[in-house]
């Protein structure tokens, strides 16, 4: 799996695409009306075994080291569809920005499903 | 994508085509049931033919699964609406409309059950509503009640100024006297216990 690298005077640091699914998938339900992070069958199966539902969201670093990340959602009924996306990509942004400092290229959001919260 | 797609279709083909010409030659007595014995007497004769057919087995698994995963997904892809913000793109699932169009029945009493399904055309949004309702509705009014709800819901919950269309089909009108008469050949069915009150006599 690709890693975000970063070169210092003393070595070399490396992010993984995990770590930046989980901040992204942390930040996102941070946000009031998202009910959870949605899934496609290989993550809901993942999920069933214990495992993390972090496959869902895909994470891309292109040449460029900028970082494109899509983030499959479930939200809650009643809520303005735009406004959610809009302040989880903002918190998504800020959110990765302030703990790696990676350039983040694009945060797009799928709204899978709508649930009563 | 495009090449494990081509991949995909291609050894499809071509086990397909195996399968048919294998059928064909059997059809045509170019090889004996016997000749198919022998074949799979050799395979199951040694460890590496047999590890190599499990391979093969869990291999093929492996590859149906991901190309099912590719369709499918690709067509759930194509069925969303989208637009564009400054950070990025956001797609929104047809079926979440439609989850959203589900939970409107619970609004309406007159209704007892909604089965939406929703269409991104070019002109806009076309909503197909299927509706049971309960008897004594004001079928006119409640359908432009309904019409209007689902239009407002749509437009105020994805933020979108593009025309949707919602088409309304009343399968069917339950009455009171439906579910009584359910209630009571559910109570029928059950069956009754047998000297279920004796011995309570007196007591």
């Amino acid at each position: 799996m690709h890693r975000e690298e970063t070169r210092t005077d003393l070595g070399a640091i490396k992010i993984h695409k995990n770590v930046i699914a989980s901040i992204a998938s942390l930040a996102a339900v941070e946000i009031e009306g998202v009910k959870r992070i949605g899934g496609d069958f290989t993550s809901g199966l993942l999920e069933l075994i214990g495992k993390k539902n972090l496959l869902a969201v895909k994470v891309e670093i292109d040449k460029n080291e900028e970082v494109r990340i899509d983030v499959p959602l479930v939200i809650k009924y009643g809520f303005n569809i735009p406004d959610i996306a809009n302040r989880v990509q903002e918190n998504v942004r800020n959110a990765l920005e302030k703990m790696t400092s990676l350039s983040i290229k694009d945060i797009n959001i799928s709204v899978q499903s709508i649930e009563r919260g | 994508m495009r090449i494990f797609m081509v991949l995909g279709i291609s050894f499809y083909a071509v086990v397909l085509i195996i399968i048919g010409i294998a059928l064909m030659a059997f059809s045509l007595n170019l090889f004996e049931p016997l000749d198919i014995n022998n074949l799979v007497l050799y395979l199951q004769s040694g460890i590496n033919s047999r590890i190599i057919v499990g391979l093969s087995g869990f291999l093929l698994i492996l590859i149906s699964f991901s190309f099912a995963q590719l369709i499918l997904g690709r067509f759930q892809r194509e069925k969303t609406i989208a637009f564009a913000t400054t950070s990025g793109e956001v797609t929104i699932a047809l079926s979440a409309v439609e989850d959203l169009i589900k939970r409107l029945g619970g609004v309406i009493p007159e209704i007892k059950e909604l089965r939406p399904d929703v269409i991104a055309t070019k002109k806009g949004i076309v909503v197909d509503l299927r509706v049971i309702l309960k008897s004594e509705t004001n079928i006119p009014e409640l359908t432009l009640r309904l019409q209007e709800i689902t239009r407002s819901k749509i437009q105020e919950v994805l933020g979108i100024e593009e025309q949707v269309f919602v088409k309304i089909h009343v399968l069917k009108i339950v009455t009171a006297e439906d579910k009584d008469k359910k209630k009571r050949d559910a109570e029928k069915q059950e069956p009754g216990i047998p000297f279920a009150g004796y011995g309570r006599f007196g007591q």
